[in-house]
């Protein structure tokens, strides 16, 4: 065995010193040579005869050399070593043709890599968790009113716990603001509540002090909390000492027990930053309703541990049967019409969700664009081919097999793809905060994107790969030459054979196919954020600035003082007096924070269940809409327009009548031919309150706004005085054309000259914010758009190197027909038909590609069809236009060409 | 007559143990008077055997000068090759005596 070792190692050294085992090989022969001649010689040969003597003793000196290499080296590497001093030395002759061919080739190696760095860091790697895969998320459906995700209530979350025999933990999930102080100052702080088990449950642990766990259990919240890095670094600037620290969340007072690690992240929406509180709560005493009732769902959700063994099929037939068994146990709070329903998702999967159609998107775009790269190369070197002939003529004549001459055209196109790989490689490490940067910062996981081993890997073998499929088709075309006739005919400036034109024409078409792919892609997503852009907000966000004020929520409720509408009636009211003061005042109103548009409120709880009066139980909780607290001003302020009935006003108290205010859409879905001055029936409202169910009076009708965003769709909803009810968080709308930061600051100010336990946050003009939800859109746009334009451009360079060379070839042909009286035009039209040929071709081929292409964006577009007839009528007229001029340029060159020079050459 | 592939291998380090230091054609030049020109080989067709035998450090090949004051390069055996040439020859001997007593039995 060693001795194998031995020689293979000895074999590399010789490879590695070739020249010089060469020239001793060399020497060695010739004194062999010496030894046989002079031996020769003393047998009484002339010198000239003992020469030859010993020539032919020795036998074929070039063979004992072959041989000699064979056993040395290792040949097969030798070889390549070859190719590669050679493809190198060929490609820096042509420097143009390398740069641009590793140009072009690392931009489309380089897009398919970033996007797969994603993809690999948001939806392939498993959850930063032991054993990710058995994390679920669970969900409460109440399937007969079309209502998913309606939230938990404490007993559901206690059957899950106790009776459902399928998780071996679960925490319920609970992301709340908080007022935080006695830290360095006051602010508004994302905090989880959870149950004690949550830490035990994702396998976490503390990077200093503890966490909670099973032993910390109470009633109502445990003492000990545990904060983020984030807040220990900003608030107690990384002190060691915070631990055993009091602090107040929302007046009470807790203790730190525990610091989470840097990288630590809750893996779950949350309401508008990382988690950086995490407090545990039992949810069955104060502030919580005690004892727990079975209809009070206002939990957000759970997340729960399956069982070992268990998948997540079985855990939910499991919960299908506890639905089926609770249901007959409890009939009046589940009745079966309503068809509730515990539906379980793993977390990974209900994080990334939303992001996956995006990528799924530009993870297609990306490959279409190396596609087009790699054919785009392959009719280059086709073309590079032509001007080889010659060469490779030469080659083949001294004996290279055609094999070798494959491997060494494979090696050279390899090399070019490996150089683009490598820039590619290069550029996302080094440039990886930059790019990030330009990525929208609500993708789950993003600080997770590296460009490591894993992504650079798929770098690696996307060249190699690219390198054969754009070198392979040439490499067997050129390597097809007949040294007899191609030494003949390539002698004359390598004119391109009918073949070699023809093999040119399939790849452009294709390329062409291609681009009218991504173009189409590209046009749904522009036509699609044309109609998002135009689509009415259903308010008016010019001049409008919104800040929003966390009201504190002390367990104990008799410490609350905004738990009854009065005092939130009387803040609002003295915020909005206040205001009045303020530079550049416009108009002012409040509402609670389902009241701001383009919020992430899907998880605030802020769905409610209805009735009408008069129903039977068996139609009820199968309704249900959104539900936000505004003040009397709110559709004035926002413009929002009255379309019946009448506006909030200051009477709207909780001396009076209870009112409502619906939007459009519920109009739509409920109240199809009923007027308003109809009653129904709240079942909850505002959270974990105990309000009790309510009858309430429609009193008006006003138009939508896209609460979810310019590209989602309106919800029914319904409004309610904020005078009538407790408010857990407000927002100031304020319209003044005065700036920004002026204006937060004032507003933050009356804020806390009213009550200074208050914190102030999220101010933004409505502008911003309008512009913020559709970051997404225009993000996923943008790259499209550039993919797009980079297709264009190389099918257009494409289209033009063919007809260049057609051209060229035929400029004789041309000459003499202008000799002969043929008008330019004539030549321009006989010189474009090649072109416009192969671009139909291109197009109606690319054309029936897209329209099965474009069904997969659906869930991307908005207002638009996959089958969108503008973008399928207008790609093809601009690539069409594109192409012509592609076409057009050198066909107008073969009118230029003097009849005598084309006759002569 | 052609020569079995490895066995090459043998005979030439046998020729460098008994001999002692030898260039390329002394090798050659020995090998054909004891065959008694039985062995009808090209000289070149040597060379293989000898980098092999230096690759795998049984060899070792030094510059030196002949008598005659012409240079030529020197192989000798090294000691791992006076064990392997032992080996081997053991190797050889019970394989040549199977295929010998092969060929005579009748089946």
């Amino acid at each position: 065995m060693m001795r194998h070792w031995r020689r293979f190692f000895a074999k590399l050294g010789s490879l590695l010193r070739r020249g010089r085992a060469e020239r001793e090989l060399d020497r060695e022969i010739a004194s062999h040579l010496a030894l046989l001649e002079d031996e020769f010689q003393r047998r009484g040969m002339s010198p000239a005869d003992a020469r030859l003597a010993a020539l032919r003793a020795y036998g074929g000196v070039e063979q004992a050399r072959e041989l000699h290499r064979e056993e040395r080296s290792i040949l097969w590497l030798e070889q390549s070593l070859q190719d590669i001093r050679f493809a190198v030395r060929s490609l820096l002759k042509n420097p143009g043709f390398a740069s641009v061919a590793v140009l072009t080739l690392a931009l489309g190696i380089g897009a398919n890599v970033a996007i797969f760095g994603v993809v690999h860091a948001v939806l392939l790697r498993p959850l930063p968790f032991q054993q990710p895969e058995r994390l679920v998320r669970v969900f409460d459906d109440v399937n007969g009113a079309g209502a998913k995700d309606i939230g938990m209530s404490v007993p559901e979350l206690e059957d899950l716990r106790d009776r459902s025999g399928v998780f071996s933990r679960i925490s319920a999930i609970f992301p709340v603001s908080a007022a935080l102080s006695g830290g360095d100052h006051a602010e508004r702080v994302e905090m989880l509540g959870t149950t004690v088990d949550y830490f035990q449950l994702l396998g976490a642990k503390a990077a200093l002090g503890r966490v909670y766990g099973t032993a910390d259990r109470m009633p109502g919240f445990t003492d000990g909390v545990v904060i983020s890095d984030g807040l220990w670094q900003r608030q107690f600037g990384g002190d060691p000492r915070v631990l055993g620290r009091r602090i107040r969340v929302d007046e009470d007072g807790y203790t730190i027990i525990g610091v989470m690690p840097p990288g630590f992240r809750h893996p779950g929406q949350t309401l508008s930053a990382d988690v950086e509180l995490w407090a545990a709560a039992g949810f069955t005493a104060d502030p919580f309703l005690s004892p727990p009732v079975r209809a009070r769902r206002f939990l957000p959700g759970a997340m729960g541990r399956l069982r070992p063994g268990l998948t997540v099929q079985q855990a939910q037939q499991r919960l299908d049967a506890l639905v089926a068994q609770l249901g007959r146990t409890y009939p009046t709070e589940y009745p079966a019409p309503a068809k509730w329903a515990l539906r379980i998702e793993e977390v990974q999967s209900d994080l990334t969700g939303g992001i996956r159609p995006m990528l799924a998107v530009l993870s297609a775009a990306v490959g279409f664009v190396l596609l087009i790269v790699v054919v785009n190369m392959a009719s280059l070197l086709v073309a590079r081919s032509s001007a080889r002939v010659r060469e490779l003529a030469i080659r083949r004549a001294l004996g290279a097999s055609r094999a070798r001459l494959v491997r060494q055209l494979l090696t050279e196109s390899v090399l070019v793809s490996l150089a683009g790989g490598l820039a590619a490689g290069a550029v996302l490490v080094l440039a990886r905060g930059p790019l990030l940067a330009l990525m929208p910062a609500d993708i789950p996981r993003l600080n997770e994107v590296h460009f490591d081993a894993p992504v650079l890997a798929l770098a690696f073998l996307l060249s190699i790969a690219s390198g054969i499929l754009f070198g392979l088709t040439p490499a067997l075309y050129a390597s097809r030459s007949d040294p007899g006739r191609d030494l003949k005919e390539g002698g004359r400036s390598g004119s391109p054979s009918r073949r070699q034109n023809r093999l040119r024409g399939v790849l452009v078409t294709a390329e062409v196919a291609l681009s009218v792919v991504l173009l189409i892609g590209a046009g749904l997503l522009v036509h699609s954020f044309w109609d998002a852009l135009r689509v009415n907000p259903g308010f008016d966000p010019r001049d409008l600035t919104v800040a929003r004020i966390w009201i504190p929520q002390p367990n104990n409720p008799k410490a609350n003082r905004y738990i009854t509408a009065a005092p939130v009636a009387a803040l609002s009211r003295e915020i909005l007096r206040q205001a009045k003061t303020l530079p550049g005042f416009e108009d002012a109103a409040m509402g609670g924070t389902d009241s701001v548009p383009f919020v992430n409120n899907s998880i605030s709880g802020s769905r409610i269940t209805f009735s009408w009066p008069g129903e039977s139980d068996s139609g009820q909780k199968q309704q249900s809409a959104e539900v936000a607290a505004v003040s009397p001003e709110f559709f004035r302020v926002l413009r929002t327009p009255l379309l019946r009935g009448r506006a909030f006003t200051d009477d709207d108290t909780d001396k009076t009548r209870r009112v409502a205010i619906v939007n459009e859409s519920f109009v739509k879905k409920y109240l199809p031919r009923r007027d308003p001055g109809l009653r129904m029936r709240l079942d909850r409202f505002l959270g974990f309150r105990r309000d009790p169910t309510f009858e309430i009076e429609i009193v008006g009708v006003v138009g939508d706004i896209r609460d979810h965003g310019m590209d989602a769709p309106v919800s029914p909803r319904i409004y309610l005085p904020l005078y009538q009810g407790a408010a857990a968080e407000m927002a100031v709308f304020l319209r003044s054309a005065s700036g920004n930061v002026a204006m937060t600051q004032a507003l933050a100010g009356i804020v806390h000259g009213i009550d200074a336990d208050l914190p102030v946050y999220g101010v933004r003009t409505m502008q911003e914010m309008t512009s913020a939800s559709m970051t997404r859109r225009r993000f996923v746009l943008f790259l499209m758009a550039v993919f797009a334009a980079l297709a264009l451009f190389l099918a257009a360079i494409g289209i033009y190197g063919v007809m260049a060379y057609t051209v060229a070839q035929r400029a004789q042909e041309f000459g003499v027909r202008m000799a002969l009286g043929a008008q330019p035009r004539d030549v321009v039209l006989l010189a474009l038909r090649p072109g416009v040929l192969l671009t139909l071709g291109g197009v109606g081929a690319g054309l029936v590609i897209a329209s099965g292409v474009a069904r997969l964006m659906t869930s991307l577009l908005f207002g638009v069809s996959p089958s969108d007839l503008p973008t399928f009528l207008g790609v093809p007229v601009v690539l069409a236009a594109v192409a012509l001029l592609a076409c057009w340029i050198p066909a107008r060159r073969a009118t230029r060409i003097p009849p005598m020079t084309a006759l002569r050459s | 007559m052609q020569v079995l592939q490895g066995t090459l291998d043998l005979i030439v380090l046998r020729t460098l143990a008994s001999m002692g230091p030898q260039h390329a054609y002394g090798v050659a030049a020995r090998l054909q008077q004891v065959s008694g020109d039985l062995l009808n080989l090209n000289q070149g067709t040597l060379y293989p055997a000898l980098v092999r035998l230096e690759q795998q450090g049984w060899i070792k090949g030094k510059w030196g000068t002949t008598e005659n004051g012409r240079e030529a390069k020197y192989y000798s055996i090294t000691r791992a090759g006076r064990k392997a040439l032992d080996e081997e020859t053991g190797r050889w001997r019970q394989l040549a005596g199977l295929v010998e007593k092969l060929l005579g039995t009748e089946f």
